[in-house]
């Protein structure tokens, strides 16, 4: 009987085996590259030129977020705070410590080492060019600072809390319910839906206070008149 | 090709107009049927040969191999990079990061300074807008449009040149020492109006007894006591001799000429009423936009507009000497001379004539004594004093250089005098004659080598100064920012220098001074004039002044002995705007030549001369000039043209509507030529201009005398065998249809009185019997059927707050490329070149069609057509062809009613340019923001191309629009980032309300009106530049309130393309011509739809 398999079928098994292995390593590094939570630069935590906590600032001082970036309702960028803003408390308190050194090179004209030069801090979350996102439309509408960057009040360095991709924008822009809250609250890194309706009467349509923080959301979606968009040109263009 | 073609239905046997684009449409050529009905042109894509395209094709394989192998190897790496986020030390005041911060300026004009707001985002100018509140604003156009990019242009001056070498500002302040103590300084301005600088040359003249002032720009008139400004709103006949007051020669403002071209009024507020209606007469040898706009064109030769003139007047009885010279006309000419002079008198006291400003001053004579008989003065027209009163001319600069009365000349001018001024004047000697002379300019160009000292000039959005618009309202200049370069200096500070002994620029300068010391006023109206951009007094009012001209003698023309027409150009004006990339790039309005000059032949006369099948042959084989491997060059045939003893070679292309025997030559061109020039004409003088201006077609400056600055006489005209490429886009993105653009006739015609003309506009060409469009979705009866009280669908509406909407009427459009440039400044469009344009790559959004049309029974003048424009860009389809046969997803409808573009999820299949039916979508061929499409074969080389990031042109960019890349496709969008921001800014009254409520926000519902924008705030950039409000763009929801609604419900609006079935939401309005009965052309007048098949 002849060879039902010509001879050159031989290395074929193992052709198909290295092809199959190429590509099942390409599939794999894809993956670790562009779909592990690295890709999305969750944890992100680069050091700054001044250990800045926000701790301290707002956890324990009480610093309201709009103290420093004071155009997050105003702007589509949600602004560092200039050198001058720092320089209003720093001037007098804490003014030795070392850890101020680039602050003092900026503001300070009695400084050794003052140069007027602008501080660079190390760009923590980063929208892709393409990408509009403004920070007024969110937080005049509900939607808290905790809901994309997470608990900054607790962070003694600020790090990327939340992986920024399209599914995570997705999620909330097809159930905003989830993450609005009253415009009171919008700054208020402690709120706790739970605890304010406790505090506060908020009744729904039957006439009945209500107390589940889910219909609370809906609620508000609903008196808000929230109406989130899912097309292209709502972040692209 | 290969393409499945939409067969559009066939133009009637009867239809009596026959319209078209291109000489090369009316000849048949297969070329133009190619552009028909390919959406790019077929070199767009093609490869040189089939050879060509194996190889590219396995070329391609073999590299994308290789760059994915690369790629996985190089994955890792792919992490983001460390990046810095760098607030101001000191914040100042006002700024807000990424919110647009706005101005008042102005940008000062020979005609009038432009009002203008300056968008810009942390210092930096981006836009340019109307002022709104200014009396004088009358839209932007082009030209001020594109001026924002002259301040980023990366050849612009940055350095002190002495005899065109980098000098210190030490050496340039001991010169203008010296010149000083000489005392007689001669000081050479533009024609434009500055209350500060008249002010400091009052007091120059009180320090120095010899100093002298001379204005000149080549296509200003010289400085007179007194100027005159038409007032359109108040004149309902209009005659205008060559005057292209719409557009290249301003009378005065010019919106109220076109609210009066709609039946409707302004804003259509009003009942449609013809008797609110201009008419508008234009005796013309070139076709101006002007010309296109009027009810009732005569093309006649330049030389015998005088005898035209000279007969109306003769007809109002004007007793003026130059009566005489009125010519003797044929039956029908003359019947055409009575009857517009009759109407014109009947409509005495709001009748207004006017004379180019160019033109002989035999013919402002002559009109000047029409305006008196028809009562002009202070109804239609105000007479007012000028600043520049008692300025001299360049002749008497050249004089008093000579005699030794001025020893330093100070060449202030925006012009350009060594390569513009008259050729008899021979500028550059006259200029070594003096013992120094300073150039202040923005480019390093002919004059600034010519010049002992150049000086490089602050632009006017980096300087303080101060200007007269129009009707003389002094408005004031201030700077958006630092200039970009620390040498600059602008006119005022230099001025200052002289008189203070010491030059002051930068944050402490000494023009801020000059103009606040010539304001006068208290701190508080300052405050105000600079917000508003303007105070409220104007030039003082004087009398007209009189014009002494003898008559002058003009010989016979022929085809032997041709009257040549020195035009301005409709893309760089008078050639300062040479290395301006986007007005070199944006089409001439009428023959669309991009790129570069040519002269413009009527076909008869080419036909007499012998040379009109070369011109119509326009296409050259392909493989005859291949280059960088794709074909697509279009050459056109080089005509010499002798006049007074001096020939000049230039390419020739055939315009419609041109007076016969008569050549037109745009001046302006020609500044510079390298070694890669395509005539070899290089290099010469390549340093005067930057790689935007480089090889940029003909100087016919030199054929142009001091008498005839205008027009010259006696021209001969022979072919030679040379050819030379046009970047023509003329027959580019040509659209099939019927009806395209609609005309209608205020008079009785064939089709019906105005009324039965208007109501039917919707009807018109296959309109009339296509059936109507069906929803396949929502069929009467079915679950989806939703009637409103009519018993019509109800639309599906997922946003019930804001769906857009824009209408363009042809009634007021002239076709100028102000809403092109502006889109292309507020929509980061790329500029890619003369050979990308030439291959049908430009990237405009707005495609400025402009047809000819013709009556085939013309009697009267059958080789004067209509010219008829139509602005087309994306329509924003609701059933939008391009949206379905995307496999990406990457074009997508948006709830407000908007065909998005989500550019970085385009991968480029063009699928949806070739299902676009209006061919709205452009295609990014190459990288072109990327790699410097001007470099010669610079695109070609890929990777290794040299890139133009980070250059000054960069720093334009409007920050909320993504700067698209190579294989993306891109089109108009309806501004959406200028809707986004109007929405997310009325968001903000949310938080208002909670707070006026006094409650908590859960218990305060928000309401449609709290998130709705309000009426008309929104303006797109096209919108907003248009001098004739032909846009309006709004919210449909807004109901009869949005002007755009109330528009769009008149019955001359209509769907283009409407038997598609595409439901476009930019409706266009039918053009209304208002002729005159007792014409002997009003037959024909108003007929002009447009039919391409």
């Amino acid at each position: 009987m002849a060879n039902i398999f010509p001879r050159w079928t031989n290395l074929l098994p193992l052709k198909i085996a290295f092809c199959a292995g190429t590509a099942a390593v390409g599939v794999v590094a894809a993956f670790t590259v562009y779909a592990t939570p690295k890709a999305t630069v969750v944890g992100y935590q680069p050091s700054q030129p001044i250990p800045f906590s926000h701790k301290i600032h707002v956890d324990q001082l009480g610093l309201d977020c709009r103290y420093c970036h004071s155009f997050v309702d105003n702007s589509d960028h949600s602004n560092l705070p200039s050198a001058n803003t720092c320089w209003n408390c720093h001037q007098h308190v804490q003014r030795q410590s070392p850890k101020l050194e680039p602050l003092h090179r900026a503001m300070d004209k009695t400084h050794p080492l003052y140069d007027g030069k602008p501080i660079q801090w190390v760009k923590v979350h980063k929208a892709p060019d393409y990408v509009k996102f403004s920070h007024s439309a969110h937080v005049n509408r509900g939607v808290s600072c905790v809901s994309c960057h997470g608990q900054v009040d607790q962070m003694e360095v600020v790090y990327h809390a939340k992986a920024h991709s399209m599914g995570f924008c997705l999620d909330c822009h097809r159930n905003p319910a989830d993450n609005v809250r009253p415009l009171e609250e919008v700054f208020n890194l402690k709120y706790d839906p739970a605890e304010y309706l406790k505090q506060h009467v908020v009744l729904n349509d039957k006439g009945e206070r209500i107390s589940d923080p889910k219909e609370f959301g809906k609620k508000l979606s609903d008196v808000f008149k929230l109406q989130p968009r899912e097309s292209c040109a709502t972040c692209h263009h | 090709m290969s393409k499945r073609i939409w067969q559009h239905p066939e133009i009637p046997a009867d239809e009596t107009t026959v319209s078209w684009r291109s000489v090369g449409q009316l000849e048949g050529s297969p070329a133009f049927r190619e552009y028909m009905d390919r959406e790019f042109p077929a070199s767009a894509a093609a490869m040189a040969d089939e050879a060509d395209a194996e190889t590219s094709r396995r070329s391609f394989l073999k590299l994308m191999g290789a760059s994915s192998a690369l790629a996985g190897l190089s994955m890792v790496a792919c992490r983001r990079a460390e990046k810095y986020t760098v607030p101001y030390t000191q914040a100042p005041e006002w700024v807000i990061p990424g919110k647009a911060l706005y101005y008042a300026s102005a940008m000062p004009r020979a005609t009038g300074a432009a009002p203008v707001v300056v968008t810009t985002f942390e210092g930096r100018p981006t836009k340019l807008g109307p002022n709104t509140l200014h009396p004088d604003s009358d839209g932007t156009d082009a030209f001020v449009q594109a001026s924002v990019l002259d301040m980023y242009s990366p050849s612009r001056s940055q350095k002190i040149l002495h005899h065109a070498k980098v000098a210190t500002r030490a050496d340039l302040e001991k010169a203008l020492a010296e010149a000083a103590a000489s005392g007689k300084i001669g000081f050479l301005f533009g024609a434009d109006e500055s209350p500060t600088r008249t002010r400091l040359s009052k007091e120059l003249t009180a320090k120095f007894s010899g100093a002298k002032f001379y204005s000149y720009e080549p296509l200003a008139p010289a400085a007179s006591a007194a100027r005159a400004v038409a007032d359109f709103s108040e004149a309902d006949r209009i005659i205008s001799f060559d005057c292209d007051f719409a557009s290249l020669d301003p009378q005065g403002p010019v919106t109220p000429f076109f609210d009066r071209r709609k039946p409707e009024g302004k804003g259509y507020k009003a009942k449609r009423d013809v008797k609110t209606m201009n008419r508008l007469y234009a005796v013309e040898s070139i076709f101006s936009l002007t010309g296109g706009m009027a009810d009732h064109r005569l093309r006649i030769e330049p030389s015998k507009v005088l005898g035209i003139a000279a007969a109306i007047a003769k007809k109002l009885s004007v007793s003026h000497p130059l009566v005489a010279t009125a010519a003797a006309l044929d039956e029908k000419t003359q019947k055409w001379v009575d009857a517009a002079a009759e109407d014109l008198l009947a409509s005495k006291g709001k009748a207004l004539a006017l004379a180019g400003s160019r033109t002989a001053p035999a013919l402002k004579a002559i009109v000047q004594a029409i305006n008196e008989a028809l009562g002009a003065q202070g109804t239609t027209l105000k007479v007012l004093a000028s600043d520049n009163a008692g300025f001299g001319d360049i002749a008497g600069l050249k004089k008093d250089i000579e005699s030794g009365a001025v020893e330093y000349v100070f060449l202030l001018t925006p012009a350009n005098p060594v390569f513009d001024a008259p050729a008899d004047l021979a500028f550059v000697t006259t200029l070594q004659k003096a013992k120094a002379s300073f150039h202040l300019g923005l480019r390093t160009d002919a004059t600034a080598h010519a010049a002992t000292w150049h000086i490089p000039a602050a632009h006017y959005l980096e300087s303080w100064s101060d200007a007269r618009s129009a009707s003389g309202f002094h408005t004031l200049i201030q700077p958006m920012i630092l200039p970009l370069y620390d040498d600059c200096v602008s006119e005022l500070e230099l001025l200052s220098a002289l008189l203070e002994g010491k030059l002051v620029t930068g944050e402490e300068s000494a023009a801020f001074a000059a103009v606040r010391k010539t304001f006068a006023s208290d701190a508080a109206s300052w405050k105000k004039a600079l917000r508003e951009g303007f105070t409220t007094g104007t030039s003082a009012a004087a009398p007209m002044p009189s014009i002494e001209a003898p008559a002058p003698s003009y010989q016979a023309v022929s085809e032997q002995s041709l009257d040549v027409i020195f035009s301005t150009d409709g893309s760089i004006f008078d050639g300062r705007w040479i290395d301006n990339a986007w007005l070199q790039e944006s089409p001439d309005p009428i023959s669309k030549l991009t790129w570069d000059n040519a002269a413009l032949i009527a076909p008869k006369t080419a036909k007499a001369l012998g040379i009109y099948d070369q011109v119509t042959e326009l296409e050259s084989p392909r493989a005859a000039s291949p280059v960088d491997g794709e074909a697509g060059n279009r050459r056109a045939p080089i005509i010499k043209i002798s006049l007074g003893g001096k020939d000049i070679e230039i390419p020739v292309l055939i315009a419609f509507g041109l007076a016969e025997n008569t050549i037109v030559l745009p001046v302006g061109y020609g500044q510079g030529y390298d070694a890669e020039d395509e005539l070899s004409r290089g290099p010469l003088n390549a340093t005067h201009v930057g790689l935007v201006g480089v090889n940029r077609g003909v100087n016919v400056y030199p054929l142009r005398d001091s008498a005839t600055t205008y027009m010259a006489q006696g021209a001969k005209v022979s072919l030679t065998d040379k050819r030379y490429s046009v970047a023509l886009t003329q027959e580019h993105h040509a659209m099939y249809g019927r009806a395209l653009a609609r005309e209608i006739s205020t008079l009785d015609g064939e089709k019906g009185s105005f009324e039965k003309q208007y109501d039917a506009v919707a009807k018109q060409g296959n309109d009339s019997h296509a059936p109507k469009n069906m929803s396949l979705y929502k069929q009467e009866g079915s679950k989806t059927w939703d009637a409103d009280k009519d018993g019509n669908a109800k639309p599906h509406l997922s946003d019930d707050l804001h769906q857009w909407a824009m209408n363009i009427d042809l009634s007021s459009c002239m076709g100028c490329n102000a809403c092109l440039v502006a889109c292309q400044a507020e929509n980061n469009i790329p500029v890619v070149g003369k050979e990308q344009v030439a291959k049908g790559r430009a990237m405009h959004w707005i495609r400025m069609d402009r047809y000819f049309a013709q009556n085939k029974d013309n009697t009267f003048d059958a080789d004067s057509p209509a010219m008829v424009p139509q602005p087309v860009a994306c329509v924003q389809c609701e059933s939008a062809p391009c949206e379905t046969v995307c496999p990406v997803n990457a074009t997508v409808h948006t709830e407000d009613g908007l065909n998005a573009m989500a550019y970085n999820r385009c991968i480029g299949t063009r699928y949806c340019a070739n299902n676009c039916p209006y061919k709205a979508r452009r295609f990014n061929y190459f990288d072109y923001n990327k790699r410097n499409p001007l470099i010669a074969h610079n695109l070609y080389k890929g990777p290794a191309g040299v890139t133009q990031v980070g250059e000054a042109p960069h720093l334009q960019r409007n920050p909320n629009v993504t700067v698209r890349m190579r294989g993306v496709m891109e089109k108009c969008t309806y501004c959406v980032q200028r809707l986004k921001d109007a929405k997310i800014r009325q968001k903000r009254g949310q938080k208002q309300d909670v707070l006026a409520s006094g409650k908590t926000s859960p218990e305060v519902a928000v309401t449609a009106q709290t998130l709705r924008i309000p009426v008309d705030s929104v303006k797109v950039a096209c919108q907003e530049a248009c001098p004739a409000d032909a846009i309006s763009f709004g919210n449909l929801l807004d109901e009869q309130a949005a002007t755009v609604v109330r528009g769009r419900e008149l019955a001359r609006s209509y769907e283009l393309l409407h038997y598609i079935g595409t439901i476009p939401r930019t409706l266009y309005m039918a053009r209304v011509k208002n002729p005159n009965e007792k014409m002997p052309d009003a037959a024909f007048v108003g007929t002009a739809t447009i039919h391409m098949a």
